[in-house]
This record gives structure tokens, C-alpha cells and sequence, in this order.
């Protein structure tokens, strides 16, 4: 019970975001709902993964692939661009916070005067989760034209 | 097929191409349309090559080869367009246009964006459901809200006025953590940390990077990095307002 009620809030609250930014993407106001579903959908999967101790890159990996499938079906439907959906789709997954605590690390590598090893350390870490973070998604969203729609378009 | 036909025809391909990469499709987006277009209007082949800012175009049929170079302005990403371009392609492809309609309608095509109103409180709630996703408390989501919505306003009106959008995003994030690091100074929330992360996600170019790695991913390589070097370049003027204003409030050593 306490997992759905967490999944529920994790969907309502990554479709919020989902929507915004597919309005920054000038996302034509009748696909804007359907971001939301499929940007609903990606962030509780992950969630769901990672409550089963997945590491975070293989539950952002198979979360994007999902939204990649559920975004070719909307555009099958829609005869429109399936990235259009799954860009602000994968938006609330994007590690910004690993980003940000990497860049930050680094400006206040460079302001000492000495290398510390802890700073370096939360360089390195933060920096390679984003930088796999990143791949993930942008495979996993490309694994369904990989594997099934080799020679052929999708729409 | 005349001279002119193609002329004609590959004028209005190589124009579909352009508006696709100026508005933010994919390399692979842009040759798939375009060839599908070409072969729909008659052209026994188009070959394109993708640079970073520049597209070079050649038309076949009859033995008799066009080739064609367009100089490509980023525009910002614009999906309502790339969705039309879409569709023009496949109703061209099932016969129902002609070069004529197809013309008519990429000479109507012009950027539409929504408007300021609904955009600022959109990503003001954007990013405070992030900072809510992080495991901030109430307040936390507030100021996170007030200090992207107040970011967001500077950013469209930066952009209006034309400025290099390193600049812009460099002034953005200034401003947007100064007012997200209010939690530092002020006793007003348990996590003063979240709301500066939470913020300034409104700037991360996460489309940029996305089509960066699915242009790699797919072959167009020299695309794929030149893309990734653009989203780095605004991450790292981003960075800089960010340090900035932390500097000013105190916050790194």
C-alpha cells in the first residue's frame, strides 16, 4: 500500500514536470496530456525499479526503453515525431542533481590550493553517474528503433 | 522531369531539411523526411550530408545531379514545427500533395510559442515538484518555485532581446540561485540545499544532450558531437552564474 501511494505521488509529480518542459519544446498543446502520460510513466517505472535495489543506471535504462515503446505506440497513433513525446518525457529523470553536485565539486576544486582527495572523490563519482545516467536514457529511448525498426520507419 | 521541376523540388527539400535541424530534429529525423519527401515528389535519389551548422544537399533523376548548400541559424527547439514537416512528408508521401501544396504550406509554417503567462508558473511548478522528488519539505518547494519562475522570466526576456544564449543562461543562473540560497540565510527550511539544486534544472539542456547521444548513437557522429559540445558550453556558463552568486552569498570557500 505504501509503495502504490509512493508510485502514485511519483507519477503525478514527474508529470508536472513533463508537461512544463514539453511546453519549453513548444509541444503542440493536443500532445501535451499524452507527455504526461508517458513522463508519469517512465519516472514511477523507475522508481519501481529502484525500490527493488536495482542500481539507478539499468532502472533509468529500462525506464527509458518503456517510455520509448509507449512513445512509438502515441506516434503510430498521432502520425507525429515519437521524440517529440519522449524528450519532455525523460526530462524529470535527467540526473541534474549529479550534475550539479559534479560542477560544484569542481569549482571548489579549483578555488584550493591543494588537491583534496574528498572533493576529487565526489568529482569523479558524481560525474561518471551523470555521464551513464545520461547514455542510458538516450539508449534506452533509441533501444526500440535499435532492435525492432532497423530498416524501417517508425511512422 | 524538366530542369526547372527539380530545381523546384529540391529548393522546397533542402528547405524542409533546414527548418528540421534549425528547430531541433535529430540528424537521422532529418534525413529520413528529406529523402522520403524527395523520392514522394519524383527524385530517383537525395543524398544529404549534416554539419554543425550547415547542409549540403544532392538531388538525382535522370542522370542529371543538383547539389545544393543552406547555411543553418539554431532557432531554439520548436516540435510544433518538426511536427508539421512530418506530416507534410507522409501526406505528400500517400499522394495527396503535390509540389504545390507542399510549397503552400512550408511557405505558411511560422514558430509559434506559448506564451510568457502560462511558461513562467509552468516551470516555476515544474521545478518545484523536482525539489518535492528530491525529498524537500514544503517550504523548500516554495522558494524553489518563487526562484525558477523569477529565473524563467529573466530568461524569456533576455531571449527576446537576442543576446548569445551563453550569456543568457550565464545571467539565468545568477539569478535563480541568488534567490533560491534565501534558505541559507534565513531560517526557513530543514534541506536550504535542494531548492538551489532544484532550480537551476530548468537549464540543463537536457534535448540538446539527448539528440547529441542519439545522433552518435545512430552514425551521424561529427553532428553528435558538435551538439554535445554546444550542451556542455551551456552547462558550464550556467556553472559560472551559479559560482557567482554562491561567491556573493558566501556559500563556497
Amino acid at each position: 500500500m505504501e509503495l502504490i501511494l509512493k508510485l502514485l505521488n511519483d507519477a503525478f509529480f514527474s508529470a508536472i514536470p513533463a508537461v512544463g518542459f514539453a511546453m519549453v519544446f513548444n509541444v503542440p498543446k493536443r500532445f501535451l496530456p499524452y507527455c504526461a502520460i508517458a513522463g508519469a510513466l517512465g519516472h514511477s517505472c523507475r522508481t519501481l525499479l529502484l525500490h527493488f535495489n536495482l542500481p539507478i543506471e539499468w532502472a533509468t535504462f529500462i525506464a527509458a526503453a518503456l517510455v520509448g515503446l509507449v512513445t512509438i505506440g502515441f506516434a503510430k497513433r498521432h502520425l507525429a515525431p515519437p521524440l517529440m513525446y519522449a524528450v519532455a518525457a525523460i526530462i524529470p529523470m535527467i540526473p541534474g542533481t549529479y550534475a550539479f553536485n559534479t560542477v560544484i565539486a569542481l569549482v571548489q576544486l579549483t578555488a584550493q590550493s591543494e588537491i583534496s582527495a574528498e572533493l576529487t572523490s565526489a568529482v569523479i563519482s558524481n560525474g561518471l553517474k551523470t555521464v551513464f545516467i545520461l547514455g542510458a536514457l538516450s539508449v534506452g529511448l533509441a533501444m526500440p528503433s535499435l532492435l525492432y525498426f532497423r530498416s524501417r520507419p517508425v511512422i | 522531369m524538366y530542369a526547372d521541376t527539380q530545381n523546384d523540388i529540391t529548393r522546397q527539400v533542402v528547405r524542409v531539411a533546414q527548418l528540421l535541424l534549425a528547430y531541433g530534429a535529430e540528424s537521422e529525423l532529418v534525413e529520413e523526411i528529406s529523402q522520403r519527401l524527395g523520392h514522394a515528389l519524383g527524385l530517383a535519389s537525395v543524398e544529404i550530408s549534416i554539419s554543425s551548422n550547415s547542409l549540403v544537399l544532392t538531388s538525382l533523376v535522370h542522370g542529371r545531379c543538383i547539389t545544393t548548400t543552406r547555411r543553418i541559424r539554431e532557432h531554439g527547439i520548436n516540435m510544433t514545427i518538426i511536427c508539421e514537416l512530418q506530416r507534410i512528408c507522409l501526406l505528400t508521401e500517400k499522394g495527396l500533395y503535390g509540389i504545390r501544396e507542399v510549397r503552400k504550406r512550408v511557405s505558411r509554417i511560422e514558430p509559434k510559442t506559448y506564451p510568457k503567462r502560462y511558461l513562467v508558473p509552468m516551470i516555476g511548478l515544474s521545478c518545484a515538484s523536482f525539489c518535492h522528488l528530491f525529498g524537500g519539505d514544503v517550504a523548500a518547494c516554495f522558494i524553489t518555485f518563487i526562484a525558477s519562475s523569477i529565473g524563467m522570466f529573466v530568461r524569456l526576456s533576455i531571449a527576446k532581446h537576442h543576446f548569445n544564449l551563453l550569456l543568457n543562461f550565464a545571467v539565468t543562473a545568477f539569478v535563480t540561485t541568488l534567490i533560491a540560497q534565501i534558505g541559507y540565510h534565513f531560517d526557513l527550511t530543514d534541506t536550504p540545499k535542494l531548492p538551489m539544486a532544484a532550480s537551476v534544472l530548468m537549464l540543463v539542456p537536457g534535448f540538446p544532450m539527448i539528440n547529441a547521444i542519439s545522433d552518435m548513437v545512430k552514425g551521424h557522429l561529427s553532428v553528435g558531437i558538435s551538439r554535445w559540445g554546444h550542451a556542455t558550453l551551456l552547462t558550464v556558463s550556467s556553472v559560472i552564474g551559479i559560482t557567482i552568486s554562491m561567491q556573493l552569498g558566501g556559500l563556497l570557500l
